[in-house]
């Protein structure tokens, strides 16, 4: 069989074929997220790839937050407070930096789950975070 | 790469879905849906749900892409293109089937099966059983007419290794089609 004869019956192939359901709203759902560059400027929606991203850099940063509360805690006083705002601002300056981190992560979460309403994984994220704030709520009480 | 037929009546749509306008663009998702959706499906082995995934993401990647379209190919052209850079990305990322050299002595003779006698559908479930990237460069080689400059581009592999895909790929369809017929 030469090249030609082989080629022929997959090039047959070559045919439009419509999907089994219908994407477009789908599709369209995720352009009113979008927008184009020259339309609306609307925030992006997060694909599933990009909403594990944000969980994954949202979990490091928890973990971070956690780490930098830990190592506050058992780091002498005396150090310099940070200049940062946040919501609620420990007295303790070892535990300011974790209350930022957890804050920043809070209204990371809150923005996302905004572009994502139904995404569980978002959701336990948030209460997970909530959880840490309570938490180091009660560290600082104890420590004062 | 071969150009891709297309409506010549899509550039109005074309430039107002550029702008931003969503009903354009869903015209031209009509238009295109079923080409893109059918490279899409060769590609992803007849995964039908996989090559619905693809095509949604190709889609939307185009709206976003759009804006920045030159007019130097037709639309559908750099549609088609886009939708299989997306497949072809979505393959690298699964890590499937990473490239060998093929070991030509137990590939099946190549004149061995007659092939036009074959049905389409067991031609299709066949090339759906071959590996991922071997079944990448049949596809884009023999079905949609690339180079194999253009295949090994997109697909991060040498010329030659495109070649050596190629000539595997065809040795596994015609096992399977042997081994079905």
């Amino acid at each position: 069989m030469n090249e030609f004869e082989w080629r022929r019956p997959l090039r047959a192939l070559r045919q439009p074929e419509m999907p089994e359901r219908d994407l477009w709203p789908a599709i369209e759902a995720a352009m009113g997220n979008t927008g184009n560059a020259r339309g609306r400027a609307t925030p992006v929606q997060p694909t599933p790839r990009r909403r594990w991203l944000l969980g994954t850099a949202l979990a490091a940063s928890l973990a971070l937050a956690g780490g930098v509360g830990w190592h506050m805690l058992r780091t002498p006083i005396g150090q310099p407070g940070t200049t940062a705002t946040s919501a609620w601002k420990p007295t303790d300056p070892r535990l300011a930096g974790a209350a930022i981190e957890l804050d920043a992560a809070r209204m990371e979460l809150e923005l996302a789950i905004q572009q994502a309403p139904d995404s569980a994984a978002l959701q336990r994220l948030l209460r997970r975070t909530e959880r840490q704030q309570a938490q180091l709520q009660r560290l600082a009480n104890r420590a004062s | 790469m071969p150009p891709v037929p297309t409506a010549v009546h899509d550039n109005d749509d074309v430039l107002a879905a550029a702008a931003g306008d969503p009903q354009a663009f869903q015209r031209l998702y009509a238009l295109h849906v079923g080409r893109v959706h059918g490279a899409l499906l060769r590609l992803a082995g007849y995964d039908h749900a996989r090559a619905e995934d693809l095509t949604q993401e190709a889609f939307i990647r185009a709206w976003q892409k759009l804006p920045g379209f030159r007019h130097e190919s037709a639309f559908g052209t750099w549609l088609h293109r886009l939708a299989i850079n997306v497949a072809l990305m979505d393959i690298r990322a699964r890590g499937a089937d990473p490239v060998r050299v093929t070991d030509e002595e137990h590939l099946p003779d190549f004149g061995a099966t007659p092939f036009c006698a074959v049905e389409r559908r067991e031609l299709e479930r066949a090339i759906g059983q071959l590996p991922p990237r071997a079944r990448a460069v049949l596809v884009l080689h023999d079905i949609e007419g690339w180079r194999h400059e253009d295949i090994g581009n997109q697909l991060g592999m040498a010329v030659g290794t495109s070649k050596a895909q190629l000539h595997r790929a065809r040795g596994l369809l015609r096992k399977a089609l042997g081994e079905h017929s």
